[in-house]
């Protein structure tokens, strides 16, 4: 707040400037969460870094740089295994999430009754972590591909049904209602109107999550899933360059599935 | 006061937009700079302060040559140059105050200004701008509710905060309805005849500019094709100027 | 009507591809699950399996969850899941802050065509490490505990916000720095009063997007060890204590559906 007199007489108000408020509100915060970690540095030592990246990616034990990487390729098995398991997952759980998109979109079932209700259990299982889905599913139906594919499948589920949701009620409904006018059902209007304007925006989402599930697939085998994790946690004592190997083979899978599925969104512009 | 002597301008691409221009423009003047879209008006408002640099020729500023100036002294020289945009080119989500409080910038050190530290005087300076421009009251709004007509008056009070001698307009009223265009073309005119700072417009519309302004310079390919009072032009001049008889947007009619 | 029928017949046999296409996909999906056994004994079991499933969430540990009741306050779910909170919290501030010279270094407006692509590449780079996996080697390396999981969360994120504020920072308008020019201001009064009052409310929405989905990774990252809700998670899956997953599961849905709602709220009020 601050007062101006002009030369001319006249007097003028500056308003209190918002910032401050937000500026407060992130320093208050800042110091509320600090509450919260506790600055333990007994654990934190970071010497120990450089060691241990040197433990991982050069070999151990008497190994050999050939055992080295004849032991990345052995783990082509497990690598196919974890992408049989995210592509399962995640091509199932999209599909399945179409339906129950267009049941949350506001400018297709219009009744709050319907999108209500939908869009709750579209929230319930896009914020369970994949984890719980993991222990649930192998639960069901014990560890293995099957119970990665589940777990993934849910997974994508959630969140597929919220992006392709708020895309649906961004298109333009002009040729929805120029379907409805002709007697169209509302099947039809969205087989017709809808379903091509969100097609390509679909398939993005697709590989996005696909990139999603395949990086996640790691922590999945720390709960009982098998996929490349398991190379982690079995091989603490064998030694860090097996981790490391696994390491890397998870990176450049990963790398390469984002440059397809980059190359794939660039061409379907 | 502005003299250009032989002045050329070559872009990289290899196109000539001025092909050897000389002129003066004296203090106080109201001067238009007519001629069709190409024909190189842009280049010469531009280069008058330098956002252009000139390949030829040279450029004084109240007898200073400006070819050799960068720098920090370059940004003297803008400072007490005003110069308004099609656009309005207006901070968008900044209070009108605070953009019209850019204009002291460059009378400021650095740091103050960063943290918007700029002294009183300043402050009311831009107050008393907006005033003048009769948009006071909309001191403390976003930028971009206003209306163009009244953006563009925030850019006028831009201008005056900067105490300037010289205020250069590229097309000021092109994006404005016509009777806003009447009322941003009479506050010209006012700032002309009532604080004396000379104003060189680039006008799209040919009725409006020998309206207002007291002297024409005709732009045709590059060179200067008439130099001369408003009172002294006629169809014949035009049509030299625009190589054809006036299109119909080319005038404001009323 | 002759042309009509000639033109039927010329008509692209796009049909026959999309079918190809479609099945090849169905192909694969069916080929993903191969290897896969069912497990006659857990399907028998699994109507059981669902009923201590829900269940579970009829018998929330209410002592636990708040800390009461031969439970500390500093070992209730409340306490994790706050603290799973204040990870997610300073990873994104961390990330943000160190995203915004990442940002100008990739856009191509700022540093030209070439730099930015180095600094993209740099960018997808650090984008595309598993964070799971960067984890791992950071609790390895460095020790667990929530301090570690708040360097992973933010050096994690500086790829995706870096990415988002270059591509944010691409789409500038310039008009106003135009203006800014020919008043005669430097580069610093350029940033302040022609980049940052632009760019300022478009990071912070991007940095709310993100805390989003970081408040969900430090859940999980806690599996690895990189503190908060996800180490009790391990522990109790195997086999599951259906009640105590109920309960961490309860925490984990407030906070995120709390996340979720703030974030959409002053996204909206950014806007």
């Amino acid at each position: 707040m601050a007062k101006f007199t002009l030369t001319n007489g006249k007097i003028i108000v500056k308003p209190f400037n918002k910032i401050w408020l937000v500026l407060g509100a992130l320093i208050a915060l800042v110091i509320l969460f600090s509450y919260f970690i506790p600055l333990d540095l007994v654990n934190f030592k970071p010497d120990q870094l450089p060691i241990v990246l040197k433990k991982m990616f050069t070999p151990q034990r008497n190994r050999t740089w050939a055992d080295y990487f004849e032991f990345i390729f052995s783990l082509q098995d497990l690598l196919v295994l974890t992408l049989q398991m995210c592509y399962g997952g995640t091509v199932l759980g999209s599909l399945l999430a179409i339906p129950l998109a267009l049941l949350s979109s506001k400018n297709i079932v219009k009744t709050k009754f319907v999108y209500g209700p939908a869009r709750f259990i579209l929230n319930l299982f896009r914020t369970i972590p994949v984890t719980i889905l993991a222990v649930l599913s192998i639960s069901m139906v014990g560890s293995g591909v099957l119970a990665g594919i589940f777990a993934m499948m849910f997974f994508t589920f959630g969140i597929m049904a919220k992006m392709l949701y708020e895309v649906i009620e961004t298109i333009d409904m002009n040729c929805y209602e120029a379907l409805e006018s002709t007697g169209a059902n509302k099947l039809q209007s969205v087989r017709f109107a809808v379903l091509p304007q969100v097609f390509p925006v679909f398939i993005g989402y697709v590989m996005y999550i696909f990139e999603i599930n395949v990086r996640s697939s790691a922590i999945l085998s720390y709960v009982g899933v098998a996929s490349l994790g398991n190379v982690i946690r079995e091989n603490e004592l064998i030694g860090y360059d097996r981790i490391g190997g696994a390491i890397i083979v998870i990176f450049v899978t990963s790398l390469i599935v984002q440059f397809l599925s980059s190359a794939i969104r660039r061409k379907l512009q | 006061m502005i003299k250009f002597v032989d002045v050329q301008k070559t872009y990289p691409n290899g196109v000539q937009a001025l092909k050897g221009v000389s002129l003066e423009i004296h203090d106080g003047e109201f001067v238009a700079i007519i001629g069709l879209s190409g024909a190189g008006k842009s280049t010469l408002l531009r280069s008058i302060n330098k956002m252009i640099a000139i390949t030829g020729g040279q450029l004084f500023l109240d007898d200073v040559e400006i070819s050799s100036i960068k720098g920090k002294g370059l940004r003297m020289l803008r400072r007490s140059i005003g110069m308004i945009f099609q656009s309005f080119n207006l901070v968008k989500r900044m209070s009108v105050y605070n953009n019209v409080l850019t204009g002291r910038v460059a009378y400021n050190p650095t740091f103050k200004t960063v943290f918007g530290l700029f002294p009183k005087a300043d402050k009311l300076l831009a107050l008393e701008s907006l005033d003048t421009m009769g948009i006071l009251d909309k001191a403390f709004i976003r930028a971009d509710q206003l209306s163009g007509g009244q953006q563009q008056r925030v850019a006028l009070a831009r201008a005056l905060t900067q105490k300037p001698k010289l205020i250069l307009a590229d097309e000021p009223v092109a994006s404005l309805d016509p009777i806003t265009t009447v009322q941003v073309m009479d506050d010209f005119a006012r700032i002309n005849r009532d604080l004396g700072i000379t104003i060189v417009a680039n006008m799209h519309h040919v009725d409006l500019a020998l309206k207002y302004a007291t002297r024409i310079i005709g732009i045709k390919d590059g060179l200067v094709v008439f130099d001369g009072k408003s009172a002294d032009i006629n169809d014949e001049i035009l049509v030299n100027i625009y190589g054809r008889s006036l299109k119909h947007d080319e005038l404001l009619g009323e | 009507m002759k042309r009509a029928e000639a033109m039927y017949r010329k008509l692209p046999k796009k049909w026959i591809i999309n079918l190809i296409f479609a099945a090849v996909l169905a192909i694969l999906v069916i080929y993903s699950f191969q290897g896969s056994h069912i497990n006659p004994i857990r399907l028998r079991q699994l109507p059981f399996v669902i009923r201590s499933f829900f269940r579970g969430f009829g018998n929330i540990l209410w002592p636990a969850f708040f800390g009461f009741g031969g439970y500390d306050f500093d070992e209730s779910i409340v306490y994790l899941a706050l603290e799973t909170l204040a990870i997610g919290f300073f990873g994104t501030l961390l990330g943000a802050i160190l995203a915004i010279p990442f940002g100008f270094l990739a856009a191509r407006n700022i540093v030209g065509k070439h730099v930015a692509k180095i600094g993209s590449v740099l960018l997808i780079i650090i984008r595309v490490f598993p964070e799971i996996i960067l984890a791992i080697i950071l609790v390895k390396g460095l020790g667990s505990g929530a301090f570690t999981g708040i360097l992973v969360i933010g050096l994690h994120s500086v790829g995706m916000l870096g990415k988002l504020f270059a591509e944010a920072i691409d789409e500038m308008d310039n008009s106003s720095l135009e203006a800014l020019d020919a008043v005669g201001a430097n580069g610093w009064q350029k940033i302040r009063y022609g980049i940052i009052p632009q760019m300022a409310p478009l990071m912070s929405s991007i940095t709310l997007y993100r805390l989003d989905i970081n408040v969900r990774s430090a859940t999980i990252l806690g599996v690895v060890g990189a503190g908060g809700l996800g180490a009790l998670l391990t522990i109790f899956s195997d086999p599951p204590a259906w009640p105590l997953l109920a309960t961490i599961l309860l925490a984990i849905i407030v906070m995120v559906l709390l996340v979720d709602g703030v974030s959409s709220y002053l996204r909206n009020k950014l806007v």
